[in-house]
């Protein structure tokens, strides 16, 4: 070869590679334009609500029309920590919502534990594969009997599937996964789009969970005391908005003289007695972890076991209601003092009642209904100021440390036959 | 030393079986499949060890072995010439195969039952694509069955 | 001396898959369609498409070790060990057998749950002809079927 061909053929040589470089410089370049564009796309949409419902959607519905994944799901962590629930859904027959997935079983559950994104596309040829040596094992005796699949919510037949974990700072918000029916469906270009979602979206959701956690917490907390509205929120207590019966211990209590004061009064000193009777009284519910569910005027109704469960609702009932009448009469000497004369009566109750939410969208309250209610608010009724009445339950449950003197049953209204009711007067400390 | 080309990737994903061929120091020769070669980067590949098995005896008598790779797509064929490197009981790649292993073990109650022992990673010394003896797919009549 | 079970799967069908090795004891593979094992039961011919036999015909005939890997679809296995014998070319009763041996391996496949996308390929996709069939005595059985048990020595009667 002459030196002119010899460059020659080196000099294209070098220009087609320059070529290849260059063409996929510009797949390069066009995968990531395409790739910003995703982000920005979903990003717009899912940072545009706080509604956790409609994030969900937008990100199942980014993964089939922008990325092409028929069959998607997303799963968020329980309080508690130890499973992940289906929370959406998208391209399956049977939605699984509400279907459970503990952390470790399956590819969703070992990418929960190990918060590392997975990617397997031979699920039916490997469970064939264990199935197979799971046989000849418990033949040998060297695995336990039996031959079921854990159940898992997802295609039924999954062959791949794609699986990366939701994290916000540390913590596991969810998973999110698609799946396909073939085998070796995904490959890394899928992970990356998946990781872009993925990012977008644990955020999204978190602050969604966390607005409606806190808009929870705020209405809670109309009720219960922070302590008790945090631990409803984590999971800790029973819903209370849904009906339920439970034994509980009420306290009704109410001032005296009331009515006569606020027709003659002055409104606003109506309103200074009733502001200063509810902080005090308000604290004391609050300090002996006591459920107030409602209070009219000078009314209140408060009671305990719920939605708490707590060992000794009498003896907590009567502590409040002796500390309240302590504290009632310092404000009744200095309410006498303005020429006020009122006083504190007081009626304590056990037995069943229906719990729940009462009212409608937007304006929910907490009640309870039953007979217990009825009883507390007639004895609260017959006490004179400065007086505890109590049922005989009441009495009971309270044993030796209740100081209590008996009286004639009362006729009460709404009650067929006379009921036997206690003065209490004062609480022995325990041994 | 040669590097695994991308397109033998699919081949590595474990949907179709592999076999490995591996040889004892008496010259005696040993044929298994396995069914997962596992990509570690372009001139490594990972075997999986669950139980001690005569690949693995004769791996430590002859590190050498060949691996056939089979795409599960196109069905185009790979020879690999390997030999043994390292064996590995944590970090990334080990990590990686177990947490496949887990969750397949996990769905049929085998979990901590059925494990990996190590991921053992050889040197791709020698990657090549056979030709000849595919028969196309077009030409593969379909079955009256 | 192969047991029956083993005789069973020689007969048809199996993925066959052939392992030798040169001088410096570094393996080779390939795989064979067909197999037949001779009346003394031990004798085993194994047919070996002619593309695949040009890499391991050397190593048989200069150190004549030879094992033969015996696999179902359902994962159950066996191996067998010897030492090459003889080879000859195929001829119309070979290529008979190796196409019954590729029908009867696709319905295999199918039954233990491959899907037909990779059922057909696998089973129908490898050339097999031409073909040159290998024969060699097996001097021991082993049971390969993966689980407890794996790599054991069978005796004639297919026990451990």
């Amino acid at each position: 070869m002459s030196r002119d061909d010899a460059d020659s053929s080196g000099l294209r040589e070098e220009l087609a590679r320059n070529q290849e470089t260059i063409d996929r410089l510009n797949r390069d370049l066009a995968k990531r334009t395409s790739e910003i564009r995703i982000i920005q796309q979903i990003s717009t949409e899912i940072t545009s609500t706080l509604d956790l419902r409609e994030v969900l959607e937008i990100v199942l519905g980014a993964m089939e029309r922008v990325l092409g994944f028929r069959h998607s799901m997303l799963l968020l962590a329980e309080p508690a920590g130890d499973a992940l629930v289906v929370a959406a859904t998208r391209g399956y027959a049977q939605p699984e919502a509400n279907a459970r997935v503990r952390i470790g079983d399956g590819v969703i559950g070992v990418v929960a534990e190990r918060r590392t994104l997975m990617r397997v596309g031979n699920v039916g040829v490997s469970l064939r594969y264990l199935q197979a040596i799971r046989t000849r094992m418990q033949a040998a005796g060297q695995a336990p009997a039996g031959d079921d699949l854990v159940a898992l919510p997802g295609l039924p037949d999954v062959q791949s599937q794609l699986a990366l974990p939701l994290l916000v700072k540390d913590r596991l918000v969810g998973v999110l996964v698609v799946e396909s029916p073939k085998s070796n469906a995904f490959d890394e270009l899928d992970e990356v789009l998946l990781r872009i979602v993925g990012n977008q979206a644990a955020t999204a959701i978190d602050n969604a969970r966390t607005y409606e956690m806190v808009d929870r917490l705020g209405r809670l907390k109309r009720f219960f005391s922070p302590h008790l509205a945090e631990l409803i929120i984590r999971g800790g207590a029973d819903d209370p908005l849904k009906t339920h019966r439970r034994e509980v211990t009420v306290v009704f209590l109410d001032l005296r003289g009331f009515t006569a004061f606020a027709e003659t009064a002055e409104p606003e000193e109506v309103m200074g007695v009733l502001r200063e009777y509810h902080a005090e009284m308000g604290q004391m519910i609050l300090a002996h972890e006591g459920t107030l569910e409602r209070f009219t005027g000078d009314g209140m109704m408060i009671f305990f076991n719920d939605p708490l469960p707590v060992p000794d609702a009498g003896l907590r009932a009567a502590r409040m209601a002796v500390e309240m009448q302590e504290r009632v009469s310092t404000l009744t000497v200095k309410w006498r003092r303005l020429g006020y004369g009122l006083g504190l009566g007081i009626g304590i109750a056990k037995g069943f009642a229906t719990i729940g939410g009462i009212g409608f969208e937007g304006r929910w309250d907490y009640g309870a209904i039953g007979t217990v209610t009825n009883l507390a608010a007639r004895l609260c009724g017959e006490a004179k100021a400065g007086e505890i009445l109590v049922s005989a339950r009441v009495a009971a449950e309270l044993e030796d440390l209740g100081e209590t003197e008996e009286l004639a049953p009362l006729t009460l209204k709404g009650f067929a036959r006379p009921v036997a009711a206690l003065r209490l007067v004062g609480l022995k400390s325990p041994p | 030393m040669a590097t695994l080309p991308d397109e033998i990737r699919a081949a590595m994903q474990g949907v179709v079986p592999s076999h490995v061929v591996t040889c004892a120091a008496d010259g005696t020769p040993n044929a298994s499949a396995i069914s997962q070669v596992y990509y570690v980067d372009a001139d490594h590949v990972a075997l999986s060890h669950q139980f001690f098995n005569k690949t693995k005896r004769n791996i430590e008598e002859n590190p050498q072995a060949a691996v056939w790779l089979i795409h599960p797509e196109t069905f185009e064929t790979w020879d690999l010439e390997l030999v043994f490197d390292h064996s590995e009981t944590s970090g990334p790649i080990f990590d990686v195969m177990n947490m496949q292993i887990e969750a397949i073990a996990s769905m049929v109650g085998m979990k901590g039952i059925f494990k990996l022992r190590a991921a053992d990673v050889f040197r791709v010394v020698s990657v090549t694509k056979t030709s000849g003896e595919r028969i196309p797919l077009s030409q593969i009549p379909r079955a009256d069955r | 001396m192969i047991p029956d079970r083993v005789m069973e799967l020689l007969t048809g069908p199996s993925f066959l898959q052939i392992g030798t090795r040169d001088e410096n004891l570094r393996p080779a593979h390939t795989y064979a369609v067909g197999a037949i094992v001779h009346d003394d039961r031990r004798t085993v011919t194994v047919l070996v498409p002619s593309a695949r036999a040009a890499r391991i015909l050397p190593h048989l005939e200069a150190n004549g070790r030879i094992a033969l890997g015996i696999a179902q679809a359902s994962h159950e296995a066996y191996q067998l060990k010897g030492t090459f014998l003889a080879t000859r070319p195929t001829d119309a009763d070979d290529r008979a057998r190796q196409e019954a041996y590729r029908r009867a391996l696709l319905a295999d496949a199918l039954q233990a749950g491959f899907p037909e996308e990779i059922a057909r390929p696998l089973t129908q996709g490898f050339a097999y002809t031409p073909s040159i069939a290998i024969t060699f005595r097996a001097d021991e059985v082993f049971l390969q079927t993966p689980g407890p048990g794996a790599g054991s020595r069978l005796s004639s009667s297919g026990e451990r």
